[in-house]
């Protein structure tokens, strides 16, 4: 019990320390971004609500005004998700922009992400319980060689024999031009057939540091003595391999995955980029390369939160499967 | 048809990177039902390897280069894994050298019971049977409950002891059962393995670096050396008249401390480089009878008055006789190797004036746990003084406060209460526990240690000449050539001779024993005037610790040092210290000259100490001796 208490007055510690960097982040910048916003936006129209000026301010700061009065107003503009207008996007808050990429995001990367996981396991398992035979060399060595090729390469690669030369599926965007967003049957196959060459893309790279990772784990938790011993026993094979060797070697995995899950908050830049797929990746490019600093600010909090939440749901996860670690941190 | 029966096994390392080296080399052993037999030998001889080879446990780069193993008939060197699995546990079981990690750390210790019923398909309630098994080590069934890193170590020790009895196997094997365990611990295990296997009738194949402990176990023993078994015969017989000179050596390193003289000797030099191959007796270079055809001859393990022995000059009965029996047999047997006994010092260094004196110290330690708080008393109200040319040995159990009390006189920690003066060159006082910062930096160049593990202790890749320079530089401010040459007499100063030989090795090129006086060295560096050594030789092989007892002594004697030695071991105690201090629970129960305090020990405690002592002349005088009334 005290091992969770702890863990989640950290995890509060770290998201207040997250939340609070954000605010002061751009108040240190030199200059004053909040205002070349603001001028920005009056170049570009007239209609500029003073609301909106205001909530700006409230994110990016005030050049004259007690720091502490700014920081109370924060947060509570964070507490209601209330992020300003985006620049480029305007006249569309930063809010509404994130709600229409999230789930693009989540649902591409997160799908995948697990698929990913849960193959490398699989594969660097059965490689670690036939190590050194050909099955593990084919494992190792394919994703080994599948590692080192660069990823955008692999993607157009794809693009260009399965969209460009085979017409099989849509080049590029997350639906066509003939649906709109919505629970229509259209839409969604259509959004699906989009979604099949980045899903490619990402599952033909993803696994591979699962592999590599739980390979070498396990081979490792293997030769330990504990796992000697049950061989002694007369345990069987399948029996070893699995309560001695994978249980223990999944465990360093355990936290990598929860933080690789919170990450796809902020998108994959990458596949989104070459994609043109209209996530939370590709939202992120563009904020940076217009200088967007509402929208970038939302989020890179956004993406910290998610990271957060990730490892301290990993910490829970992990507290229960390694009782060592309850153990050590009560003491 | 023996229960076990090694024919002609050889094992060899194969590693990628290094040359092959042959660590079991043509052995051949029969192990008869029900009994015990001991396997003896240092550190690297074989043993582990051995007895891996004899479970098939074996993995690469090791592998069987020959010979086979029989186990009731059925060969195991030939038999698939479905075959093996039947039999092991069943019939042979085994606890591993470093039981500390033999249990899964993420399963309850029930469920590695339960696994181990359930892979042999033996009915019953799990819970009952294991709380039965670990009934018989004497632990109790709360056990069952826990994760293994809520075990102390020697809590752990049984629970492997107890899985390895669960399916009432024909033959256990235990790889250095006790090793690293405190003394009493030890003890209380062993007893209760001779009780059991006198109830429960299984054979043991008992390995061990401990002579004195395997002497005392076994009906008979094996001595292993370079890969080969040099000797074997029956435990009474070898410590009536042992016939290897390597048994003899080993011998010769045990003494009981209770004796008015005790001496101990030592094997000087390193077991043989496996990964090349020897001409002659691979023990030519360390033994005191070689003669030139030992040089050249590969002697043969050929029958030898009840026993087997593997001695050109013994087998052709020219190795000077030794009756046994009696309890001076190590001072006869290491006769001819070299020897350090009980020192004898200069009388005016008993009261010489004190460099160190601790006086009423005591030390709590709080710990909070939820709302409550905890407090420890490590140490209770302790005094003692430390005087120039004089050691002190600081005797307990582990826990008892020995590490507590030496981070007190360093200066790393503070006691709660009472003082720790050190006297300085001019006679002036400095309170140790008030000192900080710089202060305490130049008070701890007066203060160095020398650690229990000498292979973590020095880091690995750096050179030894690098690792000695450190000190010097920092405290000396010597640098450069001037570090260089003083390097080199600091290495001289510890045996370390021609110096320029080890100046540019790094830490694994040397022996451990070697290891050790380099660490002592680079303790002597900053010219300290008290040196803490603690548990200096609990890591070094049997054959080589009496080298380094004899190298402290040395020190402490033309050096003028004051020397704190930390032990659990009574025997070196014995050796080297001319005083005792006895710690139980952090509180000094019994202090004296150590003659007195060994020989007529009055504290139940110190008592205790003693007799966990493995004393292998014990049982040959018991024996031997018909009862005197
Ligand atoms: N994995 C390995 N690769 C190469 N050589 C090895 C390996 N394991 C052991 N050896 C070598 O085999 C020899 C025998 O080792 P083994 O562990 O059997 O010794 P031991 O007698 O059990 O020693 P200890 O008392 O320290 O346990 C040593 O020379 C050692 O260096
Ligand atoms: S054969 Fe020679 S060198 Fe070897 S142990 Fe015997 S006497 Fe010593
Ligand atoms: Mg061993």
């Amino acid at each position: 019990m005290v091992y969770f208490l702890r863990r989640f007055v950290f995890f509060l510690g770290t998201l207040w320390a997250a939340v609070t960097l954000n605010f002061l982040i751009p108040r240190l910048q030199p200059g004053d971004p909040a205002e070349a916003i603001v001028s920005r936006l009056a170049g570009q129209s007239e209609s500029v609500d003073p609301a909106q000026v205001q909530a700006i301010r409230v994110m990016l700061g005030t050049p004259d005004g007690n720091l502490f009065d700014q920081y109370v107003q924060y947060l509570g503009a964070v507490l209601h998700g209330d992020f300003g207008i985006s620049y480029t996007y305007f006249p569309y808050s930063v809010t509404h922009m994130i709600g229409q990429a999230l789930p693009w995001t989540v649902i591409l990367v997160g799908v995948t992400q697990i698929i990913s996981f849960i193959v490398g396991t699989l594969l660097g398992t059965w490689a670690a319980y036939r190590r050194n035979s050909r099955v593990d060399s084919v494992i190792t060595l394919g994703s080994t060689f599948l590692g080192t090729l660069p990823f955008f390469w692999l993607a157009l690669l794809l693009v260009y024999v399965f969209a460009i030369t085979l017409h099989w599926f849509p080049e590029r965007g997350g639906y066509g031009g003939g649906s709109s967003p919505g629970w229509s049957w259209l839409f969604i196959s259509d959004a699906f057939q989009h979604s099949v060459l980045p899903a490619v893309a990402l599952l033909i790279t993803g696994p591979i540091g699962w592999i590599i990772g739980m390979r070498n784990n396990m081979v490792q938790s293997l030769g330990e003595d504990h796992t000697r011993l049950a061989v002694a026993r007369g345990l069987s094979r399948r029996r070893v391999a699995i309560t001695y060797g994978a249980r223990i070697a999944i465990l360093p995995n355990v936290t990598g995955f929860a933080i690789a899950l919170g990450g796809i908050l902020g998108g994959t830049v990458l596949v989104e980029t070459v994609f043109n797929y209209p996530g939370m990746g590709r939202l992120l490019l563009e904020s940076v390369s217009s200088r967007d600093y509402p929208l970038m600010q939302a989020i890179f909090l956004f993406t910290t939160v998610g990271v957060l939440v990730a490892n301290f749901l990993a910490d829970l996860l992990y507290g229960f499967l390694d009782p060592r670690v309850r153990k050590v941190e009560s003491a | 048809m023996a229960l076990l029966e090694v024919d002609h096994l050889s094992v060899t390392y194969t590693p990628r990177d290094q040359p092959a080296n042959r660590a079991v080399h043509d052995v051949s052993f029969h192990l008869s039902e029900g009994e015990f037999v001991g396997l003896l030998g240092e550190s690297g001889c074989g043993k582990s390897t051995l007895g891996n080879a004899v479970l098939r446990l074996l993995s690469p780069p090791a592998h069987i280069t020959g010979g086979r193993v029989a186990f009731d008939g059925v060969d195991l060197t030939e038999a698939d894994d479905e075959q093996l699995r039947k039999l092991r546990w069943v019939d042979l079981s085994t606890v591993f050298q470093s039981s500390m990690n033999s249990l899964n750390p993420v399963i309850r210790v029930q469920a590695q019971f339960a696994d181990t019923f359930a892979a042999h398909k033996v009915p019953g309630d799990v819970t009952e049977r294991a709380t039965e098994l670990l009934e018989l080590v004497a632990l109790d069934r709360r056990v069952l409950r826990a994760y293994p890193h809520e075990l102390s170590g020697g809590m752990k020790q049984r629970v492997a002891l107890a899985l390895a009895l669960a399916l009432r196997p024909k033959l256990v094997l235990l790889d250095e059962p006790t090793t690293g365990l405190d003394v009493v611990v030890q003890r209380g295990i062993l007893t209760r393995l001779a009780e059991l296997r006198r109830e429960l009738g299984f054979a043991v194949l008992f390995i061990s670096h401990d002579l004195g402990t395997v002497l005392e176990m076994a009906d008979r023993v094996m001595v292993m050396y370079g890969g080969e078994i040099v000797e074997d015969r029956p435990a009474a017989e070898m410590l009536r008249e042992p016939r290897h000179p390597y048994t003899r050596g080993l011998l010769g390193s045990y003494a009981d401390p209770r004796l008015p003289d005790v001496r101990v000797s030592y094997i000087p030099g390193r077991p043989p480089d496996l990964s090349r191959t020897h001409a002659g007796c691979l023990f030519t270079t360390r033994c005191p009878h070689a003669e030139d055809p030992c040089r050249t001859i590969h002697p043969d393990l050929l029958p030898d008055r009840g026993g087997l022995v593997r001695c050109l000059v013994a087998q052709e009965n020219r190795l000077p006789v030794v009756t046994l029996g009696s309890a001076e047999a190590a001072t006869v047997l290491g006769s001819h190797f070299p020897a350090t006994g009980s020192l004898d010092r200069p009388a005016d260094a008993a009261d010489a004036a004190p460099v160190l004196t601790v006086e009423r110290v005591s030390k709590r330690y709080t710990s909070r746990r939820g709302m409550r708080t905890n407090t420890v008393e490590a140490v209770r109200d302790a005094s003692f003084a430390l005087r120039p040319g004089r050691v002190t040995a600081l005797v307990g159990q582990s826990g008892s406060g020995k590490s507590t009390l030496a981070r007190l006189v360093t200066g790393v920690e503070r006691p709660s209460s009472g003082e720790v003066r050190f006297t300085g060159e001019g006679g002036a006082d400095v309170r140790v526990d008030r000192l900080r910062g710089r202060a305490l930096r130049d008070y701890r160049r007066h203060v160095q240690m020398v650690f229990q593990d000498p292979f973590s202790a020095l880091n690995p890749t750096r050179t030894i000449a690098y690792a000695l320079s450190r000190p010097l530089a920092n405290f000396a401010g010597l640098r450069g050539a001037a570090a260089r040459e003083r390097t080199a007499q600091l290495l001289e100063s510890v045996g370390l001779s021609p110096a320029g030989q080890f100046l540019d090795k790094l830490p694994h090129q040397l022996s451990g024993g070697q290891r050790q006086r380099v660490v002592t060295a680079r303790a002597l560096a900053p010219e300290p005037r008290v040196l803490i050594a603690d548990e200096p030789i609990s890591m070094l092989d049997v054959s080589i610790r009496a080298e380094i007892l004899e190298l402290l002594g040395d020190l402490v004697r033309e050096r003028r040092l004051a020397m704190l030695y930390i032990t659990h071991d009574l025997l070196s105690a014995r050796l080297l210290a001319d005083e005792v201090l006895v710690l139980n629970q952090g509180t000094l129960v019994e202090r004296g000259a150590t003659r007195e305090v060994i020989g007529s020990a009055r504290d139940d405690y110190t008592r205790l100490l003693l007799d966990s002592i493995p004393n292998p002349f014990g049982k040959a005088a018991g024996q031997q001796t018909l009862p005197s009334t």
